[in-house]
């Protein structure tokens, strides 16, 4: 389980991120929400060691991952896609997925290659092709994978349903569903299209302006009427 | 006619050396987005380091694996000191400390080992192959120079293409946060980078210095042409700065040979200039806009 607990993060004067809590458990899609610039990317930076974290702590099963180098991060268990599709397009399909892995041993490696080709056959067929040949839905599937090499306990996703076509978008959120019911990990989603990151929460957490408004269970948020109003806009 | 192909396999070993001090400009470019105007300061001072060491042991081979070395260990001192507290501000920052260090490497260079040229030995035989009848414009040297470019470039082209550290390089220069959230250590990848770029500078140092005296200004005219190929290659290819490199040094000797070799210059420099002019992005560089 990944607790975070009063995590507050400055960017100079502007607080991004204000005394946060929240727990991610094994098992679940939590979903957080919220308008732009509510802090949902600053809040899975921060996890990944991309942000420097102001006060608070994050812990993964008990160890502290905050003010951790990112490629420290990585290799206790917690792995971030980040927004955009983040493969390197100059890389091959198979070049990408190494990369995931690439401090894991060469047997490992091979071991999640082969179960990644074999959940998605078509990357299979391209993976010596250059990951920028690749769809945008694929791409988020070869990005996602890449995350998954190495072995981690915690996927932090930001956005993955950005600019994607609505039947991409349910194939992704039913990968990222199955991933945390099948493998056990815990998933911190972040999501600005609110409706389909509900749809695939067990539950969810509402920013605004960097502090937690509400949080409970996915389907509990999606008919909070007043809130949707208030924070979501619609 | 026959005076033309001379000229351009005269030119074959004077452009293999462009091309590896080219090649030299482009890893630290892809590494770390800057141009290392230091790395003929570099090669010099490794040179003069094998300088002092062929003197001692006697032994060509020694030397150079000396100034193999020391071009690593330079390399990874002008990173660390120099361009790392200077990029923390900017990359064009960084770019005129390359030339800061170059004048320090002279400087010390010239204290070190005095300010005139010095012969470097001739390790192989520099007399004109003669071969069916007649003599060739290349020595026995030209094709040692050319054989160590040659294991040069297909040894980088292994390290890149088919081992970690190389798909870790390149996913480091295409995109380094990608690459830090994969586990990548990307600061010590790009010293590696650097490194590499020094001991491929050092390599040619030692190979194009027995052709001319070594001071510590010898090699500013290398920088020029190395620079040209290198830019006019794309700044990114590996491909591009060989190709360009033994492309610039066959054309410097056909106009060596035809007109006078106080030319070369400018016509490498009206080369550099036209490729700007035409083709920004040089002949084996591709645009780098990315969609989203």
């Amino acid at each position: 389980m990944l607790s975070i607990s009063h995590l507050s993060v400055n960017y100079g004067a502007v607080q991004a991120l204000d005394d946060v809590s929240l727990e991610v458990p094994r098992g679940e899609v939590t979903a957080v929400i919220g308008a732009n610039g509510a802090g949902k990317s600053t809040l899975l930076r921060t996890l990944a060691g991309l942000v420097k974290p102001g006060a608070g702590s994050a812990t993964l099963d008990g160890s502290e991952i905050l003010g951790r180098k990112a490629e420290d991060v990585v290799r206790m268990g917690v792995s971030l896609v980040p927004e955009g599709r983040s493969t390197v397009p100059e890389l091959t399909v198979d070049e990408n997925l190494r990369l995931g892995g690439l401090w894991r041993s060469r047997a490992d490696r091979a071991g999640r290659q082969a179960l990644f080709y074999e959940m998605f056959p078509v990357l299979s067929e391209r993976r010596s092709m250059r990951a920028d040949t690749l769809s945008g839905g694929e791409r988020q599937q070869l990005a996602i994978g890449r995350a998954l090499m190495s072995a981690p306990e915690c996927l932090l996703l930001d956005e993955p349903s950005l600019g994607l076509a609505p039947l991409i978008v349910a194939q992704i959120l039913d990968l990222v569903k199955s991933l945390a019911a099948e493998a056990n990990l815990a998933v911190l989603l972040v999501e600005q299209n609110a409706v389909t990151a509900l749809m695939a929460a067990n539950t969810a957490v509402v920013l605004n302006l960097g502090q937690v408004v509400m949080s409970g269970s996915a389907a509990d948020i999606a008919s909070h009427e007043e809130l949707r109003h208030a924070y979501l806009g619609y | 006619m026959g005076n033309f192909v001379d000229y351009l396999l005269g030119g074959l070993g004077g452009g293999m050396i462009i091309a590896l001090m080219a090649l030299a400009l482009v890893l630290t470019w892809r590494a770390t987005r800057v141009v290392n105007f230091a790395q003929v300061g570099q090669a010099m001072f490794t040179t003069f380091i094998a300088l002092s060491i062929q003197t001692l042991t006697g032994s060509w081979f020694v030397a150079l694996i000396g100034a193999i070395i020391a071009g690593a260990i330079l390399g990874v001192i002008v990173q660390y000191l120099v361009l790392r507290p200077v990029r923390r501000t900017d990359t064009s920052g960084a770019i005129i400390a390359t030339f800061g260090v170059l004048i320090a490497l002279q400087a010390a260079a010239g204290m070190i080992w005095g300010g005139d040229g010095q012969a470097y030995p001739q390790p192989f035989g520099n007399t004109a192959i003669t071969l069916f009848g007649r003599e060739w414009p290349l020595s026995v040297y030209d094709l040692v120079v050319l054989g160590f470019g040659v294991l040069l470039v297909i040894g980088l082209t292994l390290l890149f293409t088919r081992t970690s550290l190389g798909l870790a390089m390149r996913a480091t220069a295409f995109n380094p946060e990608v690459a830090r959230l994969s586990g990548v250590r990307v600061s010590r990848t790009l010293t590696i980078g650097w490194a590499i770029a020094g001991i491929v500078g050092a390599v040619a140092g030692v190979l194009v210095a027995p052709t001319s005296a070594i001071s510590p200004n010898s090699f500013d005219i290398l920088l020029v042409f190395a620079f040209t190929a290198a830019v006019i290659g794309g700044l990114d290819s590996l491909i591009g700065a060989v190709a360009l490199g033994i492309g610039t040094g066959l054309i410097l000797s056909v106009v060596s040979g035809y007109s006078d070799s106080s030319n070369a210059p400018v016509v490498a420099l009206v080369l550099l200039a036209l490729n700007l002019a035409i083709k920004p992005d040089g002949i084996f560089g591709h645009n780098k806009s990315r969609s989203v």
